[in-house]
Order: C-alpha cells, then structure tokens, then sequence
C-alpha cells in the first residue's frame, strides 16, 4: 500500500477536565473510504477539527498529506463541517465557485467546474436561486458540492448523510464512490451503520474520545458471533447443546401472528467456524418443525451497539 | 493577500446587494433634500395669525400696533434681501454689488437695534419701493417681479357684545373660550381662530418699571403687571417680542421727552456705529479679512465628524452582523479550512472598508448632483462653500481620520462579533462602545467653538477619541506637538487593537454559546495558541 495520507500519532485534546480525544492512532492509506464511526459526542468532531488545523491537539503529531498542518496543503483538502452552513443571500453556483477560488482555482475555471458539478448531481436548475430559497437538504448537497470543487486529494465529509433523504443519500454515496474511483481519499463521519457497511473500505470507531476498533469491514464483523434465527413451536432444548452454539435468546418474533400460533423466536449466537447445515440437520432429525431458519452475518451496527454498548446510551442521555 | 482579497471582494459585492446598503445610500439625500425643501418652504408658510387688541389706556396702542407693522416689514426685509440675492446680474465671478446690500445691512441692523426710526425711515423713504429702486440697477433682465410676503399678523376687532371698558379679569374671562380654540371670530365672514389678545389696561402708566422702582417690583403680589399678552401658543414668540421691543421704544422716548432731551439727536445716537472687522492671524494683511467661506471653513469639520460618524455606524452594523451570521450558520468553519483568521479578518475589514467608502462617495455624489437640479439662493451658497472646502486641506485631513477610525472600531467591533452568537448577545457588549461613540458627537460643536482649548486637546489625545477630535480641530491650526503626537499614539494604538482582536477573532470565532466573561477574553489574549 502507497505512503498514508494521513496518520495521527497519540493525539489527545482535553478541555479543562474533560478528555475530548483520547491517545488516538490513526494511518489512512490513500484512495480509500474511510468512515468514522461513533455515537454523538465520541470525539470525531473535535478529530476532524485537529486534521484540519482548525484546533491544535495538546499533544501528539498529525501528519496530513506530508505536512504538519493541515494548512500548509489546505488546497489538496475539501471539508464538510458537521454543522452546515451557507452564505444565505449568494446564489448556489456562486458560492460553490466562491469555495473554490478561495482554495487557489482560478475564477473561470471555479464557476466553470460549479455548473459541472450541479450538472452532475441533478442541481442545474437551481445554479441560479439563492440558498435561502433551497430546502435544507438541497442546501446540504449544494455544501457538499462546494467542499469538493477544487478536486482534493483528501475530501473529509463530518456527518454528510445527516438531513438527507433516501435518494439524495444514494446520490451522495455515488459521489463518495466517484471520488474513490478517481483516486481521491474520503473521510467521513456517521453513525448510520448502512452507509459505512456500503461504501467504507476502512473503519474506525470511537467512544468517549477512544478508539475502540480500528479496521477493515469484515474485520469489524467478526468481532461478534455469528447469528442463527429460528422460529418454532417446537423445543429446542437439544439444540442448545449441539457443539458450535454459544448461547441462546428468546427473540419477541417479528410477526405477531406467528406469536399468536405459539410459534417462538430464537437467537443462537455460534462460533466463526460453525456449520450451519449441521444445526438445520439436527432440527430436521429431531422434528422440530422451522417457520424460519436464517444465518446471519452480525450487522455493523450489532458491532457499533456491542462496542459501545451501554456507555454510549449513558453518555447520550447525560 | 489573494485570498484577503477574495473575502473582501465577497464581503463588498453582498453588503452592495443588500436592501440596507441601497437604503443608507438613498436615504439621507432624500431626507438632506427633504429638508432642505421642507425648512425653506416652512418659513414662508407659517399660517396667517390673528390676534386682538384692546387699548384701555388710549396710550399705548399705537406702539403696539407699530410693532405688528414693524414685525410684517421685517418679513418684507428679509423676503427681498433673497430676491435680490437670487436675481441679481452674474457679474462674472467679481464679488456681487456691495452697496445694496451694505445699505441693506445697514436697514437690518436698525431693525435689530429696536430703532423704530429706521422703519420710519424705511417707510417715509418709499419703504420697498425705495429699495427695489436701489437693487434695480443690479437685477437681471429677466428677474421676476417681486412679490412681498403676505401679513401674518392681522389684527380683529372684538366681539360686537364684548364690554372693551370692563376689568380687564372680565375680558379674559370672556375671551377664554376664543383663546383656548374653543371658539372662533368673525373675519371678513370666515371664522379665524384668535391667536393672541393684548389687553393695555387703564392704569398700566403706573406699572412702568424704572431704576428707582425695583424694589417694589420684589414685592409684586403676582397679579400680572404692564400690558397683557394671551397667547395658547407660548412657543411662536414673534408677536410677543416685537411688541415689548415696541412698547419699550415708546416709553423711552416719552422718558426723553420728559427729560428735555432732543429725540432726533437720540435717534441719530442710535444709528451710529463703529465697523468690526473679523481678521484671520493666518492670512496676510489685506486677505485677513474672515469671509463667509472662512467662517464656514471653521465649522466645515464639524460636517466632516458627522460624516465619520455616520459612516462607521453603518460600517460596524455591517462587521457585526456579517460576522455573527458567519458564525451562527457555521459558515466560520469551512471558512477556517480554506485561510486562515488573520486573511479571514483582514477581508473583513477591507471589504467593509470599501463599502463605507462606496456610500460615503455616493452620497457626496447625489449631494452634487442635487445641487445641479436644485438651483436655489441657498444652493448656490452651498456651491461657493464647496468650493472653498475642495481648495482646503481638510479633505486629507479627513481621509486619514477616516481610515484610522475605522480601522480602530472595525478592529474591536470584529473581536465582539466573532465572541458573540447572535446580534441580540452582541448589542449588549457593544452598548458601552455606542456609548464612547457618542462623546465627540455631544462634544462636537463645543470643540469647534474653541479647538485649542483644554477638553479639546485632552481628548485629542484619547486615541478613541482622537479622530474625531483631531478631525473637529483641523482648521483650526492645533499646535504641531497635538497633530504629530495623537497621530503616533492613534497610529500605534490602531495597530495594538488590530493585533489584539486578532487573537480574540481566532479564539473567539470558534466558540459557541455564551458570550465570555471579561477574564476569559483576557486569557484568550494572553494564550499563545488554541
């Protein structure tokens, strides 16, 4: 893999007593999708902001595309900030293109690229409102347009699927893509676990300021057990002791006619090497009758509740 | 620098397309115009007045009567010195005809002096028909005939049912309702409203007040003494004034009659004068002679200090609030990425800067152009005053105070805005700032009338102060030390605030919720880095 885009070594920020970022370590090879995952208040914000110079961190290095600050390459970099905002008055290429020329592009070439973009991603009848006039969600798409103008080499998006609808999400994830297939790097912070699963090649997740994982999707799968649904009226006693299961829950079924059967679901957790086939046969021999036999790899966001867990919840409610 | 000029390109180009900026733009020479046509229009239509009098003691009457005359030729006075004035030949920039007007000089000065001979002069001599003579030789061919202003002071007689020989308490009583509005007159078969009733009662001989007679003035019983002038209308003081000057004349010169003293002699006593000529130590003898446009010139800076003032009043608005909406739309952040504070708020200041200097030059502009559609008496003085001003070494004067001054508050209205959220957060941390502002305002003409005098010079040297000051003192030659001097410490302080709010601008830009509290701003200065 090429020379990192970005690494962070041991960087800690504190405000007064409170630990905002915590010993972080962090190599982002180039060309990839990263996503940074947390719940609300982890620190990815206060991340973010170190990268990007906006605030120094107490101590640690960040190296970013080969320089101590981020303002030194501060044109090789496009950035979303968490809380969108926009000149209200200006119109929507303007602004894109005012971006732009503040990151070193020539004006023509600027307006030029802004019609392009807006052209691309299905905004070309707007170039000429006022952002005022746009919903909030257009206005977010019209941001993250204006942070990627100039073409980075990093583009660093902070929650850019917050506010958008379904489509304009698949819209946004296909310019993540783009960006990628274009050799860019993309950073981007979230805590809806389907756009990470979809687009990340890479993940870090943190809580309260610490990085608790830090790797590829399907290393953040195999973090918890793989999981077997069953609905039965049956007992399935005998499962339970069949090698390869580790534990087993009552589910409250997802049809609540089925419950009305006494039909029963069951979650059986099992080992990384286990054989499926091997429980579907010994319900098969033991007569226990199946309305729903799934395997399933666990969901990134199993992973995200089971790393963060009740920290998280305590934290959010605080 | 590219990029400070980026912002301050951004900055200018959306304050210009605000409404609020075509609205400063616009409206002060509509409302310079409105009154300007307003107040010249106001002198001429103050309406007709009509008043009442009643003469028990058969003595004073006719004084009082000569001083309503006296009163309307005044008018006739004033109205033809801006005929003449407006119609006079162009004499092709050589000074205007000095007699007329030196004879009118003469006319207007025995007016002010209470010399009742001078109307009597001014009347027996054909009054304006004289002086119409006189000035005729210097009007243009095709001045307009000249229309006298119509008389606003008209006597009425009293009601047909009113008793004029009863005590003057029962007359009052009975004119009350009249006076008050309640009830209205008789005139020529319209009703009028009485304006004033002037009561002489029979006795008022004894009421005259003479040296000797002081002391039993003290011990006045608070019953009214002398003649009595009704009036609702208290603040209208004409009528009131012109006729205690009046009475007075006449009573003097009964005194002198009955002191053997020749009248005529008294009345060519009082008509003679000794000139003042009002000489300028800066000039050369023989140019020292104060003009109009020297005395203008002294007091132009006055004009120059409001238009400071106005301006960065404008300009602050503009700094606040762009940079609170920056702020609480977050815009500050994506910002941050791109340049850095010090570009950020230098763009600010230049951006606004330049807007300032763009209202400032529109209005001079629609100033100019108004005097262009707008040829008047009054406007061409304005013209001539102008002209004095271009010649003059204000303008640079007034150039540097400007900058200087707004580079000052620009620095600490900035470092406010980017601590403060939200424009209602702002308006209290600026309030003590408004009021600072508004000292040189109060102390403005204070100053002019004595520019090297004490409060004069300590607050030059109060450096937010100073341009002010200094711009109010410019033409009045301040001593070399008070210019060099304040204009080192403006300079430097100008450059210690810059700096400073810096440091507050790139802590305070990313702060969000409350504003801080004094000692977390004197921290943010002391901090070397965020």
């Amino acid at each position: 893999m090429s020379t990192p885009v970005l690494t962070l070594e041991n960087v800690t920020k504190r405000y007064g007593d409170f630990t905002a970022v915590d010993q972080i370590n962090l190599s982002i090879p180039q060309g990839s999708v990263y996503g940074f995952l947390g719940p609300n208040g982890a620190g990815k914000t206060t991340t973010i902001r170190m990268i990007l110079d906006i605030i120094r961190p107490d101590t640690g290095h960040i190296d970013v595309l080969g320089h101590r600050s981020a303002m030194d390459v501060r044109h090789r970099i496009g950035y979303l900030p968490e809380e969108k905002g926009l000149y209200k008055k200006m119109k929507v290429w303007a602004i894109i293109s005012y971006f732009a020329t503040l990151k070193g592009m020539s004006r023509s070439a600027a307006r030029h690229k802004a019609f392009e973009l807006l052209e691309r991603y299905g905004l070309k009848d707007f170039a000429e409102s006022s952002i005022e006039s746009l919903s909030k969600g257009m206005g977010q798409k019209v941001q993250v347009l204006a942070s990627i103008a100039h073409e980075p080499e990093l583009v660093i998006l902070d929650e850019p699927f917050s506010g958008l609808d379904p489509v304009n999400q698949e819209v946004l994830e296909q310019l993540i893509k783009d960006l990628s297939a274009n050799g860019q790097t993309v950073i981007f912070s979230t805590h809806i676990m389907q756009h990470a699963e979809r687009l990340c090649q890479r993940l870090l997740l943190i809580t309260q300021g610490r990085k608790v994982f830090d790797g590829t999707v399907s290393e953040a799968h195999a973090i918890i057990p793989r999981r077997v649904v069953l609905e039965t009226r049956g007992d399935i006693h005998s499962v339970r002791q069949l090698d390869g299961v580790l534990s087993v829950q009552e589910q409250a079924p997802e049809d609540g006619s089925a419950r009305a059967n006494g039909i029963r679901q069951w979650e059986l957790y099992v080992k990384e090497q286990a054989d499926s086939q091997q429980i579907l046969q010994h319900c098969f021999e033991n007569g226990v009758s199946l309305s729903r036999f799934d395997f399933t790899q666990a969901s990134l966001h199993d992973v995200f509740v089971h790393l963060v867990g009740k920290e998280a919840r305590e934290h959010n409610f605080r | 620098m590219r990029v400070t000029l980026l912002i301050a390109w951004r900055e200018f180009m959306e304050n210009v397309k605000t409404k609020g900026f075509w609205i400063g733009v616009l409206l002060v020479p509509i409302v310079f115009f409105l009154i300007f046509h307003i107040s010249s229009r106001l002198a001429t239509a103050t309406p007709t007045r009509y008043f009442m009098l009643i003469d028990q003691s058969g003595e004073y009457g006719g004084a009082v009567a000569t001083a309503i005359s006296r009163e309307h030729q005044r008018q006739v006075m004033q109205e033809f010195m801006r005929y003449l004035q407006a119609n006079r030949v162009d004499m092709g920039g050589a000074p205007p005809p000095q007699a007329p007007a030196n004879q009118l000089d003469q006319l207007m000065d025995d007016f002010g002096n209470d010399e009742v001979s001078a109307l009597d002069d001014w009347l027996s001599n054909g009054g304006l028909d004289m002086a119409l003579q006189m000035a005729r030789p210097y009007l243009r061919e095709d001045a307009p005939p000249f229309t006298p202003p119509r008389r606003q002071f008209i006597a009425i007689d009293p009601p047909a049912d009113l008793d004029t020989s009863a005590p003057p308490q029962t007359i009052v009583e009975y004119m009350r309702p009249y006076l008050n509005g309640e009830r209205r007159l008789q005139h020529d078969g319209t009703a009028v409203p009485l304006f004033a009733l002037i009561l002489v009662p029979a006795n008022v001989a004894g009421d005259v007040v003479r040296p000797d007679s002081l002391e039993r003035l003290m011990l006045s019983d608070g019953t009214p003494t002398g003649v009595q002038y009704w009036a609702a209308n208290l603040t209208d003081t004409r009528l009131s004034s012109a006729i205690q000057g009046s009475l007075n004349n006449t009573i003097r010169q009964q005194e002198f009659a009955a002191q053997g003293i020749d009248i005529q002699a008294v009345r060519d006593i009082q008509r003679t004068r000794l000139p003042l000529s009002r000489l300028d130590p800066g000039k050369q003898l023989g140019e020292a002679e104060v003009s109009m446009a020297d005395t203008f010139r002294q007091w132009a800076p006055m004009g120059f200090v409001y238009l400071i003032f106005i301006s960065l009043m404008q300009s602050v608005q503009y700094l606040l609030s762009n940079t609170i909406e920056e702020k609480s739309n977050r815009i500050i952040e994506v910002l941050l990425a791109s340049v850095t504070p010090g570009e950020l708020m230098m763009g600010k200041l230049l951006g606004i800067g330049a807007t300032g200097i763009t209202t400032i030059l529109a209005w001079i502009t629609s100033f100019f152009v108004f005097l262009q559609l707008y040829q008047t008496v009054e406007t061409a003085a304005i013209v001539q005053i102008l002209d004095v001003l271009l010649s003059s070494d204000l303008i640079p004067y007034f150039v540097f105070y400007y900058l200087c001054c707004y580079a000052l508050y620009a620095g600490i209205f900035l470092a406010i805005g980017s601590l403060c959220n939200t424009l209602k957060e702002a308006q209290s941390l600026i309030m003590p700032l408004i009021m600072i502002l508004i000292v040189p305002v109060l102390t403005m003409s204070f100053i002019a009338q004595d520019p090297n005098g004490t409060m004069a010079r300590v607050m030059s040297w109060i450096p937010l102060f100073t341009p002010f000051t200094m711009m109010n003192r410019a033409a009045a030659q301040p001593p070399m030390v008070d210019v060099v001097g304040t204009t080192i410490v403006l300079v430097l302080t100008t450059i210690a605030v810059l700096w400073l709010s810096g440091r507050i601008f790139r802590q305070g830009i990313l702060r969000t919720g409350q504003p801080p509290r004094i000692v977390e701003v004197w921290r943010m200065l002391r901090r070397r880095r965020v």
